[in-house]
């Protein structure tokens, strides 16, 4: 609340001063209200006056030639119907409503931007009118251009990144964050369908419990993901840390070659053997043809078509995947634990389980605490062992929307994307693993002292 | 006291025999999978049968599936090259990005930075998959789909790569900063600390970094097939091999899938063996440090 | 429409660099990084306007229907004089037929007399991937593209295909292939694509040896049974999971409107014919010797399998000399009866993508003519045993002489053309089955459940359409 109440008068602070600019300023000022970059030109700062006058310039320019078109049919995502004319056969094309989203959507978000830069502008003038009335020299190019290889370091460093993950990144998920509260499905394509803003439909849809709706299926779901979570990441995590210590006891040979055969796993890609793993336990793979061979089952284990045991095959085959990582990090840990305290703990009298009961277990709880929060959360999103290795099955008559027993929320969405084509709903899947990441997050940071300080540091 | 002293030796020796055979067992699980595949690659295609049989040992061996891979009559050394060409750029780039942020995250302090490293946070938590058709259409609009697509794919694999600096961050912290510091005493610029001094302390994290940038797209299926679809050209080589196993147009190219996989995973794996060292502790750091 | 986006891109670029640079103390040079990049774009600035404005779609539209008016005459014949313009032309067809393909459509672009002006593509992507792929951007689709006939509504309803009657080729289409591929290839009362196959069923292929006595279902699973052998049938699939229900006699078909929306639902499963068949079903499932699976490729230790034409090259050389195939076995039912499975017959077919230029338009639909004409159908036959919808072609002594296809043939007298269907049937289907097959549903499950179930699988068939 202090934030937020802070937050309103560092604006209103903004606007007054903003005022107090434009009475006291000179004519450059006054006229860069206008103009942007005017002052700064006026007043020898090229560089600057430039950047301003440019954006100001591109800005207008987009504003004509492209956004403001589409931010017009912002409110209703397109009017104009795709038809074909009926005398030549050909198809005309009309309002393409995905389009106006993204562009509408990112016209929006320019003129926020552009009005921040007004902003620095007016700031910019103020301290200029204020160096020159101090009679501080003006900067020339060269010295501008140097402190950006210096003091503002962090701003050229930064540059390209942050284009990048807000191109990539930040407005593709406000975008699908839009379609969340649209009706774009299999129904409404574009271009050839229009399709527009329904509020809150979809929502209600997804959490409506009871009903033949999505809610269900979504709550069976939701359950799978975080159980899921949480078996990959424990099971992992105590296999991982079992085989390390055998493979680090003292007197075991050939150290290098254990590991180097688990870590294996680490580089072959995972589409490879995991697909293979797939056919391998398929009800008519190997292990079921060898064991009927061999006369040890008399009827095939189905491993992926029953539900149970197609849950818990993934979880087995996860810590295929999963324990090499483990193996890795604690090795590294174990060599890290100060050695006189398993010294002392022997002198006292302790066992092996109880030093490790002891000693090794806090040590490592407390060391690879944030990891445990990172690799759950990464469980919850993890999306190709379940997609190579069950794709989502079996199905049920219990489940809606191609869900199936072992989806995740994550499997489910690219289901929801790719074969169903009903994006609003995919979209809606998609806020919701955000909802479940945040909150698992938050529960994490208050139980977890290690992944405070983790954040606290620096 | 010697007695005692065998019975202990005894039991030692005992228990490492538990240990070797729990270890011999984990390794034949680790490498059955690979066994297999390796051994179903060299089926004949000819004289015994391309797709899935229920035994393991081929009854012909033969370099078929090899064959036909180089042969002029599969592309897939052009899908290899492409996944060659996206890996290795957007490896590069990626360093670039992840070294660029962590070093100003690590080293600068500045108005905006607690607010980038939030939304930074907040992102990570949105599902990957969720932006993909939005990404499509976006890398469309600049002509990178379908014949654009390996450009296109570099530049998503690298775009946003900026938000994964955790690891790389974690270790530039733990170089001492008394070393920028005495440097800037001497009058070096930030930039010139950044290359002549980060830079090359940060090597171990560096290689980590390009690594697993590295290995990453000869998995990427679901996005690569996205935006490449309706363009073989440009297929990456794990699109390919998948639709060999997964749709019905392809009869009998198991054996070819498995040559095919064995083929990729075995230049990966020995550069994975060589770089080793860094990646441990790149996967050690991250875990500890986060 | 690049050029503005690279141009909105800069501007983002610039303002992402300020913000970087914004929260500098005051006096200093936070503006100089914007001010370097904004140098740079303006230079760009004039040209690009320029350029973008040529791409614009109104030149285009207007071009076109000038050309078009020419183009009236009806009937597949163009008028002598007629421009084709020029371009590329992209051709989407299954990986086994690419080459001929490529080889067909540039023999008939040579005949034209267009090889100067036109260029073909030929990609591998198979009948699924096209229709998804075409749905996710109509735009960066091909132009011509072969689709299993169950995407037809789907397509429609995605703006995907062109409608075609009224150009003149519809009658074409009705004239020259079979009642039921013509039929498969209209959305309420227009027609919407070329046949090019009538060879989408399915029916038994077996192990001579393994299976002496194809004709009843106990008969096959027995025998597979007794020699440890599998029995493939991919009852979780809503294409081959109908052979029980409409072998009992039950309906499930779908009305669609012209533009390819849903308007109604035949279904009567919730029935004892539908009991009859679920629990048949139900028996199969429990047999030691099935697999589910439809992929001759997939398959392993196989004594028998329910699959199409396309895997009979497959399955030659796994049987070897015991190969053989036959219509789909009958079955004696929970009430005593016998019943024969039946399923459905369907069609594979080209589509052509809305075109924007008549001229491209009309070479289009003649391409697409072109490669489903009786010559081209029987050299697909001739390569990849691909069943042809043509009728003269049909009538050919090698399609006539085919196993397969007679089998098929068979097999067609007990099914129904398949329709359209929504996506979701498919999807609910394999809900149905997979209930089957992971143990939810057994032989134990009383009368009482499976009624439920299938009253509820009823019902959601009935909510698709509306």
């Amino acid at each position: 609340m202090k934030k937020v109440a802070a937050f309103f008068k560092g604006i209103g602070k903004e606007l007054k001063e903003t005022g107090l600019t434009f009475k006291e300023g000179d004519w450059k000022t006054k006229v860069s209200f206008l103009i942007l970059g005017f002052g700064s030109l006026m007043r020898r700062y090229y560089l600057r006056g430039i950047a301003f006058l440019a954006i100001e310039v591109l800005y207008i320019w987009y504003m004509v030639a492209f956004g403001a078109g589409y931010l017009a049919k912002f409110s209703t995502l397109g009017t104009v119907e795709t038809h074909m004319d009926p005398a030549t056969f050909l198809t005309v094309y009309g309002d393409n409503s995905f389009l106006i989203l993204l562009w509408g959507l990112l016209t929006i978000i320019l003129t926020f931007f552009f009005v921040l830069i007004w902003f620095m502008n007016v700031r910019e003038n103020r301290n200029e009118e204020q160096c020159l009335k101090e009679g501080k020299k003006v900067p020339s190019v060269k010295e501008d251009l140097y402190q950006l290889l210096d003091a503002k370091f962090h701003v050229t460093l930064l540059a390209l990144p942050t284009l990048g993950i807000f191109v990539f990144m930040i407005l593709p998920i406000l975008f699908m964050v839009g379609v969340a509260f649209t009706n774009y499905d299999y129904n409404h394509q574009s271009p050839a369908k229009l399709f527009t803003w329904v509020g809150l439909e979809n929502f209600k849809n997804l959490l409506s419990i009871g009903t033949a709706g999505f809610g269900g299926t979504f709550y069976r779901v939701l359950g799978w993901t975080l159980v899921w979570a949480f078996f990959a990441t424990f099971l992992n995590y105590f296999l991982g840390m079992g085989v390390a210590i055998l493979i680090n006891k003292k007197g075991i040979k050939f150290k290098k070659l254990w590991r180097t055969i688990l870590v294996m796993t680490i580089a072959i890609p995972q589409f490879v053997s995991l697909l293979y793993v797939t056919k391998l336990f398929a009800n008519d793979g190997l292990i079921n043809s060898y064991l009927l061979k061999w006369g040890v089952i008399s009827d095939y284990i189905p491993f992926w078509t029953n539900p149970t045991l197609a849950r818990i095959t993934i979880i087995i085959v996860n810590c295929w995947v999963g324990i090499p990582y483990l193996m890795l990090i604690v090795t590294g840990i174990l060599m890290n634990i100060p050695e006189d305290l398993y010294e002392s703990a022997r002198i006292d009298g302790a066992n092996g389980w109880q030093m490790f009961r002891k000693i090794t277990l806090p040590y490592m709880l407390f060391v690879t605490g944030p990891y445990l929060l990172t690799q759950f959360t990464g469980n919850i999103n993890n999306f190709n062992i379940i997609y190579l290795l069950s794709g989502g099955g079996p199905q049920s008559m219990s489940l809606v929307g191609s869900a199936g027993s072992t989806d995740l929320l994550v499997t489910w969405l690219y289901k929801m994307t790719y074969t169903e084509t009903n994006y609003a709903m995919a979209a809606v899947i998609g806020i919701m693993v955000f909802v479940v990441m945040a909150v698992t997050s938050l529960i994490a940071y208050s139980l977890l002292p290690s992944v405070k300080d983790e954040e606290g540091f620096q | 006291m010697a007695k005692k002293e065998k019975v202990h030796m005894q039991h030692r020796a005992l228990k490492n025999g538990i240990t070797y055979a729990v270890l011999i067992l984990i390794s034949l699980i680790w490498l059955l999978p690979f066994v297999c595949i390796v051994l179903q690659s060299f089926r004949s295609f000819e004289l015994e049968f391309g797709g899935m049989v229920d035994y393991l040992l081929p009854k012909t061996f033969s370099l078929d599936s090899y064959k036909w891979l180089f042969s002029s009559e599969s592309k897939f050394f052009r899908w290899y090259g492409n996944t060659l060409i996206i890996a290795s750029f957007i490896s590069i780039g990626q360093t670039c990005m992840v070294l660029m942020v962590s070093y100003t995250l690590s080293r600068m302090r500045f108005k905006l930075r607690t607010l980038w490293m939030r939304v930074c946070l907040i992102l990570g938590m949105f599902p990957g998959f969720l932006t993909m058709i939005c990404l499509y259409f976006l890398l469309k609009q600049v002509g990178l789909t379908q014949d654009g697509a390996i450009p296109g794919l570099i530049l998503i694999g690298v775009a946003s790569s900026g938000m994964g600096y955790y690891v790389c961050k974690g270790f530039m912290d733990t170089i001492p900063k008394t070393l920028d510091e005495a440097a800037r005493i001497d009058g070096a610029s930030r930039a010139r600390i950044f290359f002549t001094q980060i830079v090359p302390l940060a090597k171990p994290i560096i290689i980590y970094t390009a690594l697993t940038a590295f290995m990453a797209p000869w998995c990427d299926y679901i996005f690569a097939s996205y935006i490449a679809f309706g363009s073989s050209d440009n297929y990456n080589v794990a699109v390919a091999l998948y639709r060999w196993v997964k749709t019905n147009d392809y009869q009998g190219y198991f054996t070819r899938f498995c040559a095919g996989g064995v083929l990729i995973a075995v230049p990966i794996t020995i550069l994975f063996m060589c770089l080793q060292k860094y990646y441990v502790e790149g996967v050690t750091g991250g875990a500890v440090k986060g | 429409m690049k050029k503005k986006v690279l141009a909105a891109l800069l501007v983002m670029s610039m303002t992402a660099a300020m913000m970087a640079g914004c929260g500098s103390e005051p006096g200093s040079s936070s503006s100089d990084q914007g001010g370097q990049e904004s140098q740079g774009s303006q230079d760009n600035q004039g040209g690009q306007e320029s350029q973008g404005s040529q791409d614009n779609q109104g030149g285009q539209e207007s071009q076109g229907s000038q050309d078009n008016q020419e183009s009236q005459g009806g009937g597949t014949e163009a008028p002598a004089d007629f421009d084709y313009g020029s371009g590329n032309i992209t051709i989407w067809a299954a990986d086994a037929v690419t080459g001929l393909t490529q080889e067909m459509a540039e023999k008939f672009i040579a005949d034209k007399g267009l090889s100067d002006k036109y260029t073909v593509t030929v990609e591998s992507v198979g009948e699924n991937d096209a229709s998804s792929n075409m749905i996710t951007d109509v735009a960066g689709g091909a132009d011509i593209f072969g689709f299993a006939q169950d995407q037809i509504s789907r397509l429609v309803s995605a703006g995907a295909l062109q409608q075609i009657t009224g150009t003149g080729f519809d009658t074409w289409i009705a004239e020259q292939n079979d009642g039921g591929a013509a039929g498969a290839a209209m959305v309420g009362s227009n027609t919407y694509a070329f046949p090019m196959t009538s060879d989408n069923g399915y029916f038994l292929y077996y192990d001579k040896s393994v299976v002496t006595d194809p004709t009843t279902l106990e008969g096959v699973t027995a025998a597979c049974e007794a020699a440890g052998k599998n029995f493939y049938f991919e009852v979780n699939s809503g294409w081959y999971q109908p052979a029980f229900f409409f072998g009992t006699d039950c309906q499930l078909t779908y009305d669609t409107d012209d533009s390819g929306n849903f308007t109604q639902c035949n279904i009567d499963y919730s029935s004892d014919k539908g009991l009859v068949a679920l629990k048949e079903m139900i028996d199969l499932v429990s047999s030691p010797s099935f697999q589910n699976g439809s992929s001759a490729d997939n398959a392993t230790n196989v004594g028998a399998i329910v699959t199409g034409t396309w895997s009979a090259t497959s399955l030659q050389t796994m049987f070897g000399d015991n190969y053989a195939c036959v219509k789909l076995p009958t079955f004696t039912g929970s009430d005593g009866n016998e019943y024969q499975l039946g399923g459905f017959g369907g069609f594979k077919l080209l589509g052509v993508k809305p075109q924007t230029e008549a001229g491209k338009l009309r070479l289009c639909l003649e391409l697409a003519q072109y490669l489903t004409n009786t010559e081209s159908q029987l050299a697909r036959f001739e390569s990849n045993e691909w069943g042809p919808s043509n009728l003269t072609a049909q009538t050919s002594e090698a399609v006539q002489a085919n196993p397969a296809l007679a089998a098929l043939a068979t097999q067609l007298n007990f099914t129904i053309p398949q329709g359209n269907y929504p996506d979701a049937y498919w999807s609910r289907a394999t809900s149905l089955a997979d209930d089957i097959i992971s143990g939810n549903i057994t032989k134990d499950t009383s009368d009482d459940d499976l009624k439920k179930i299938l009253e509820q699988f009823q019902n959601d068939c009935i909510s698709y359409a509306k």
